[in-house]
């Protein structure tokens, strides 16, 4: 097994950007997951639909920040992962996933659970928040040999 | 409009395959070797590669994505997810062979803040293993915006 990753409240795992987001993403996502919704490769529904182009599948941007959160933590230490979609993600845009753990608590065994706060952001504007719970390395004062 | 809770939506069951989790994990631009790289994954103690963290979304390649909208009577082109939970018991790992059933949990309609009314649907699926354990519960809300 692999080493859990040590963490703190407060630490901030390094961001990712990712984009200018293509119709390929999307499509290449559609292939993998199997959401074939039209409003995310067809034109002319996304446009009767409301949107002005296609917009990515929300399913998207909510695996591309958990795959940012577990290419920092392990898939096995992953025990709650939790997002709310607030604004679609569209062609040409570049979004920032980033995280912060906000408290690591104790459990037997000497792990600890931390508390992550997770966003994925374009220009500021929030399209995907989230919550994770993650099994990590509790930092500990060094203990005397 | 409480009459739909308790309702099964849809069943699928698959296998969690390696080719799969490879191009979902592309897909999703994850860089942990461990979801490609089998060797790899053996020596970190695994029987294969692991699954990214919302593999299961995959199931919607078992699923008629009209057909289920239509059971909740649902309009398509009005339908957007709202939100979408995983809870794991273990990582899923090529070999899994998995079973869902998905199920109407909650069904309500809001007030929206523009005027109209807003119909939120709350799916859950249990994902159960070969041996008939949950290894992972999803949550997802269908949100309906109300006809403009």
């Amino acid at each position: 097994m692999r080493a859990p990753v040590t963490a703190a409240a407060g630490d901030r795992p390094a961001p990712r950007r990712v984009g200018p987001l293509t119709q390929t993403d999307i499509v290449r996502f559609a292939g993998a997951g199997g959401d074939f919704n039209p409003l995310h490769h067809d034109p002319r529904f996304a446009t009767s639909a409301g949107f002005a182009k296609p917009i990515a599948m929300g399913q998207l941007t909510a695996g591309l920040l958990a795959a940012w959160l577990t290419d920092w933590c392990g898939v096995e230490n992953l025990r709650h992962y939790e997002v709310r979609f607030t604004a679609p993600l569209s062609i040409g845009d570049t979004v920032k996933l980033s995280g912060e753990v906000t408290a690591v608590e104790s459990t037997d065994g000497g792990l600890a659970v931390a508390t992550m706060r997770l966003t994925a952001t374009r220009d500021g504007t929030t399209l995907v928040s989230g919550q994770a719970l993650v099994v990590v390395a509790g930092k500990s004062e060094p203990e005397s040999p | 409009m409480t009459d739909l809770i308790g309702t099964v939506v849809d069943r699928v069951t698959f296998d969690v395959e390696r080719g799969k989790i490879r191009e979902f994990a592309r897909a999703t631009l994850a860089e942990d070797p461990v979801h490609t790289d089998r060797e790899l994954a053996v020596q970190c103690g695994f029987s294969d590669v692991l699954a990214t963290g919302t593999h299961v979304v995959v199931g919607g390649h078992y699923r008629d994505q009209r057909g289920f909208v239509d059971k909740l009577g649902l309009e398509l082109s009005r339908v957007v997810v709202g939100s979408a939970s995983w809870h794991y018991r273990r990582a899923l790992v090529a070999g899994d062979r998995l079973a869902g059933i998905r199920r109407v949990v909650a069904d309500e309609t809001r007030d929206g803040r523009k005027g109209g009314s807003l119909r939120l649907v709350t799916l859950e699926t249990e994902f159960t293993d070969s041996r008939g354990e949950v290894a992972v519960t999803q949550r997802e809300v269908l949100i309906e915006r109300g006809r403009g």
